[in-house]
């Protein structure tokens, strides 16, 4: 089952080019979904249009299997959602906050602390939002997004301006609220090696078009087909012919070869011949064998 | 009930503003500085001598301070300051993602800077009652020697309620429509001092919605007799906030 799903999601602003070209999201039922893309991708167009900031132009979407339009209220009661900036009443406190969507929501009032305990918030009193650090801001957005305990969060960049320990805090309370609740979690980041730590499946847009969707198994398996493997010799034309005949098909690459990767046997025995051949081996590394790699070649 | 929740939920985004200061200032202001002319001078509401009731003419005295500016300008302030607040706190995206009707939303803001009006009146009532008492109180040692015209004053007060309603009105549209909180405050001021103006020199100034508060007290009895400005305030009313309410929920960007 799919907590979100679109269809066929295109949109532009007024006058401009195309924002968004045919998104089609699939966020399974229990996972934490990375939403990921550089800076201006569409990651918080789309996300504003799940959540009917924005009006939908063409395409569909789905929550919980249910179209948005003509169920909105419905869906709203079940996602909690933080976008982009922290939005809280700078004048109010933190519980004063809260309090404002327990009236909403009508739940417990005893929901008010449990929220701000579980952010960390606890003991932060009558002092007013405004005087928050950012990183404060933050965690009383997510408790804000949390008061209803909803099924679905969408967070849009939730660690932006955090400091790394508060990108950890973050996390690891994410990871509990999908693990213990069992809350299905759509989190967008312009850096894969923040939350790759994290999500279960990930979603990759570039320019306004979705390039690559899947588990982070796949992504994981995508990455070990375009790793390569670099060889620095002091004789390359040798070093190329040696590898052929391996079997391996050698390319120039900086100062050296590369070849796709290969089986460890294959590449020790290529090393082998090198040695008893006599070409000095300065170096066999494994290249571009990072996550952030493949996501910068994704969005190249 | 889901409407009385969201305006529980918009009143208490009004606890410690700015806007909710300035209803309790700006209705506590005027009678107090008449408490403390009072006091000063030795004098109570016996001042005004020969009025049918001392009570009335200490209600449009005091009241002619605060109509003619004060009392529009206050309310500039006000709607825009509550109003903007979403903008200001970045918060009309999480307002919007909340499970509720956007008409909901829109009636829940608008009754509570009506509200917020009314709490004005309470509070300047207040201090206009005791502008009167507490002098008495303390010269003559009794209470005002002439009855109090209940029913009266909270006639006057309702009027004048209505003359406030075509401003609500025009600055909850223009503050839900501008970004800017210096938008709607610049554009409410100007609409306010033109309209003064226009007032003094022109006989079709109750064109203006912003004209009706002073013109209680300014409007010549020529003019007040040929135009109803309580029919023309609601009218206005109704008009602003039906154009408010069509703007605001075709806004094709809700945060």
């Amino acid at each position: 089952m799919y907590c979100i799903t679109t269809k066929n999601l295109s949109y532009r602003f007024n006058g401009q080019d195309t924002v968004l070209s045919d998104i089609e999201l699939a966020v399974p039922k229990g996972a934490i979904y990375g939403f990921l893309g550089p800076n201006g991708a569409g990651k918080t167009t789309t996300l504003r249009l799940l959540l009917g900031l924005l009006k939908k132009q063409t395409g569909s979407i789905q929550f919980f299997e249910q179209d948005f339009e003509g169920n909105r209220l419905s869906i709203l009661r079940k996602t909690g959602s933080l976008i982009e900036a922290p939005s809280i009443y700078a004048h109010l406190s933190a519980s004063e906050n809260l309090a404002l969507l327990q009236k909403i929501y009508r739940c417990d009032k005893n929901r008010i602390d449990e929220v701000l305990k579980l952010v960390g918030l606890e003991h932060t009193g009558k002092k007013s939002a405004g005087k928050f650090s950012l990183g404060m801001k933050q965690r009383l957005s997510i408790a804000i997004a949390l008061m209803h305990e909803p099924e679905l969060l969408i967070l849009d960049e939730p660690t932006n301006g955090l400091d790394p320990n508060g990108i950890i805090e973050i996390r690891e309370l994410l990871k509990k609220l999908n693990q213990e609740q069992g809350l299905t979690i759509l989190i967008s980041s312009h850096l894969l090696a923040e939350i790759e730590k994290m999500v279960t499946h990930v979603g990759i847009i570039n320019k306004g078009k979705l390039i690559f969707q899947g588990t982070m198994q796949s992504l994981h398996e995508a990455q070990q087909q375009q790793s390569v493997i670099y060889f620095e010799t002091n004789n390359l034309p040798a070093t190329k012919n040696i590898l052929q005949a391996a079997g391996l098909h050698a390319v120039e690459y900086e100062k050296g070869l590369s070849i796709q990767l290969a089986e460890p046997a294959k590449v020790a025995l290529a090393n082998t011949q090198l040695v008893e051949q006599g070409i000095a081996v300065y170096q066999i590394s494994v290249i571009k064998n990072d996550l952030e790699s493949i996501f910068m070649d994704l969005i190249k | 009930m889901q409407l009385i929740n969201s305006i529980q939920s918009e009143w208490l985004k009004t606890r410690k503003s700015a806007g909710s200061w300035l209803s309790l200032v700006g209705g506590l202001f005027i009678p107090i500085i008449f408490l403390i002319g009072f006091i000063y001078n030795h004098k109570t509401l016996s001042t005004y001598g020969e009025a049918t009731n001392l009570w009335t003419a200490h209600f449009f005295q005091v009241w002619q301070s605060m109509v003619v500016f004060l009392l529009p300008m206050g309310l500039i302030l006000a709607t825009s300051l509550i109003t903007q607040m979403e903008f200001r706190n970045n918060t009309w995206k999480q307002l919007h993602t909340t499970p509720q009707k956007y008409s909901t939303i829109f009636t829940a803001k608008f009754i509570v800077i009506i509200g917020l009006t009314l709490q004005f009146f309470i509070y300047f009532n207040i201090a206009f009652i005791l502008s009167g008492i507490v002098p008495s109180l303390i010269f003559d040692k009794q209470l005002p020697n002439s009855t109090f015209p209940f029913k009266d004053l909270l006639m006057n007060n309702g009027k004048i309620l209505i003359t406030c309603l075509p401003v609500l009105a025009f600055q909850f549209l223009i503050s839900l429509r501008f970004k800017n909180f210096l938008v709607p405050i610049g554009v409410g001021l100007m609409f306010l001092v033109t309209t003064l103006i226009l007032i003094g020199s022109w006989e079709h100034a109750y064109l203006s919605p912003f004209s009706y508060s002073p013109l209680t007290i300014m409007g010549s009895p020529e003019m007040m007799s040929r135009v109803n400005i309580y029919f023309w305030s609601l009218g206005y009313f109704v008009v602003f906030t039906l154009i408010s309410y069509v703007m605001y929920i075709n806004r094709s960007e809700k945060g």
